[in-house]
């Protein structure tokens, strides 16, 4: 359906019946529903639900922060297909603190039939505290993807939210050949728009390596870290300094209405980008947390 | 357009403007401090993407819509789209500037009109339920003045063009000529991006322009700075 469309540039791709699994069979509508809350001193997953490919497999403890509980959210299939369509919603309840991610990179697999799609509700409750830092997205050769994120944070509360966008499998020289890819991120506070980000690439539209754009790099990080009640010019500093000696490009402002601040990387790999937006990512949370981000790898 | 608005938008397209356009480099002072551009010809690529990346998907959207609110008389509707482009616009400098160029204009034009309008926007500046940013208040303005939408739209990329070519004269060895050739040069795509605003909805604002705002943020810490932006 047409009018379904995310956006515009999506409407002809919406029309487009998918072949194989039809858009809403199994496996095709992902749904994945988390919410975290306080028992006993420390954050627990209250409730959860996984609808294939999303699958669980608990909570993890390794946070160097002793309150903050780890989901890893794993897929059961090779990534997200034409007519795929995934529902996220992350609630995280006043005082509790959780960390969630993917267990590995989401490939945006080819599509010649209709797109993929991902929305993604995220709330924080007041002096909650929720990082969603998923592996990064690998957009293959004519991928059509398009992604919703709105977060609502309640006072007191604080989200570290991640992006990385890898525009190909780039060890095979595929660089740049998706169809196309927009995301957008909406942070709200109360009522109020705090921000909102949109990444719109459509490589045939628009070359993404002009001047401006991409540049010379291939990879492109972002981390958001919204905590509006802290003091932001300092830590927009701070987070400048940590991330000023990495390989990848990388720099931090201050987000509208001194929301938080923003770390934006341009890098040649993956892990440049990655090692950049970890640097900020662990300078935030000693800052807000008292506690420095975990490492190791997940597989 | 009558004759007085097509002077009034010659008037407001002036770099003799005086609302600070010579302080500001939107980044481009960054990218010429770290050698990325050094010569006229790396520059017309990157006023480009300014324009085709920023200007055209967000400050054009939202002047077009504070032109119609203003038309409308609809305060609201203006500082709805104000708060707006300030929540989009993510590199602190970038807003900085937008907003003193935004205030500045909005000051002389309350000097030389008696606009009611005007100053009713500047008390909702002043109790920060607006911003003042600069195409917002351009957008009102040239409302105001009878100049039609599109012609304002024109507008503000050419005032936007000749200001950066301006810093770029004072950062680079650029010439007169090439200055006037690279003008000439993005009148197609001052144009397309003009046409492109158009059929944007205030929710369609999408400024994009990674390499760009990272140049403006470490421009904020930068040691040798001729510009505030």
């Amino acid at each position: 359906m047409a009018s379904n469309a995310p956006h515009p540039s999506f409407a002809d791709y919406a029309t487009e019946a998918v072949p194989q699994a039809s858009v809403g069979s199994p496996g095709k509508d992902g749904i994945l529903r988390l919410r975290f809350a306080p028992t006993d001193g420390r954050t627990a997953l209250v409730e959860d639900y996984a609808r294939a490919p999303f699958h669980l497999s608990g909570t993890l403890a390794h946070d160097p922060h002793d309150d903050v509980a780890t989901v890893f959210v794993q897929s059961a299939t090779g990534g997200i297909a034409q007519g795929d369509r995934h529902d996220v919603t992350i609630d995280v309840d006043p005082g509790a603190f959780a960390h969630v991610s993917t267990q590995s990179s989401t490939k945006v697999q080819s599509m010649q039939h209709n797109y993929g799609a991902a929305e993604l509700r995220l709330s924080v409750g007041q002096g909650g505290y929720l990082e969603y830092l998923p592996e990064p997205t690998i957009l293959h050769a004519d991928a059509r993807f398009h992604q919703d994120l709105s977060v609502e944070l309640a006072p007191e509360s604080i989200a570290v939210l991640g992006d990385i966008i890898v525009p190909g499998r780039l060890a095979r020289g595929e660089r740049f050949e998706f169809e196309r890819y927009r995301t957008r991120v909406r942070v709200r506070n109360r009522d109020r728009l705090l921000f909102e980000d949109t990444t719109h690439l459509a490589p045939e539209e628009g070359d993404p390596t002009a001047p401006g754009l991409f540049g010379d790099a291939s990879v492109y990080g972002t981390l958001f870290v919204v905590a509006p009640e802290r003091e932001t010019d300092a830590l927009s500093t701070s987070l400048h300094d940590a991330v000023s000696g990495c390989t990848a490009r990388a720099a931090a402002t201050e987000l509208p209405i001194e929301a938080g601040v923003v770390v934006r990387a341009l890098g040649d790999r993956a892990e440049t980008v990655d090692a950049a937006l970890h640097a900020a990512w662990d300078r935030a949370r000693s800052t807000l947390l008292g506690a420095s981000a975990p490492v190791g790898r997940k597989c | 357009m009558t004759q007085s608005s097509t002077l009034e938008a010659f008037r407001l397209a002036d770099s003799f403007l005086p609302i600070g356009t010579y302080s500001i480099s939107y980044g481009l002072e960054q990218f010429v401090n770290e050698d990325r551009i050094t010569e006229a010809d790396d520059l017309q690529p990157l006023l480009e993407t300014y324009l085709r990346h920023q200007l055209g998907p967000a400050d054009l959207v939202a002047l077009r819509a504070a032109h119609e609110a203003a038309c409308d008389a609809d305060l609201d509707r203006i500082c709805a789209v104000d708060r707006r482009l300030t929540a989009v616009t993510l590199a602190a400098e970038l807003r900085t500037s937008a907003q003193q160029s935004g205030e500045r204009l909005l000051s002389l034009q309350r000097d030389l009109r008696d606009e009611p309008l005007l100053d009713r926007f500047d008390d909702q500046i002043a109790s920060g339920s607006a911003d003042g940013n600069h195409a917002v208040v351009l957008g009102v303005t040239t409302a105001l003045a009878g100049i039609e939408q599109r012609t304002a739209c024109l507008l503000c990329c050419h005032g936007f063009v000749t200001g950066l070519l301006g810093a770029a004269q004072r950062l680079l060895s650029v010439g007169h000529t090439d200055a006037q050739q690279i003008l000439a040069d993005l009148q197609e795509t001052i144009a397309d991006v003009v046409a492109d605003s158009a059929d944007r909805s205030t929710d369609d604002m999408t400024p994009f322009a990674p390499s760009i705002d990272i140049a403006s943020a470490d421009h904020e810490r930068a040691d040798r700075r001729l510009f505030a932006s």
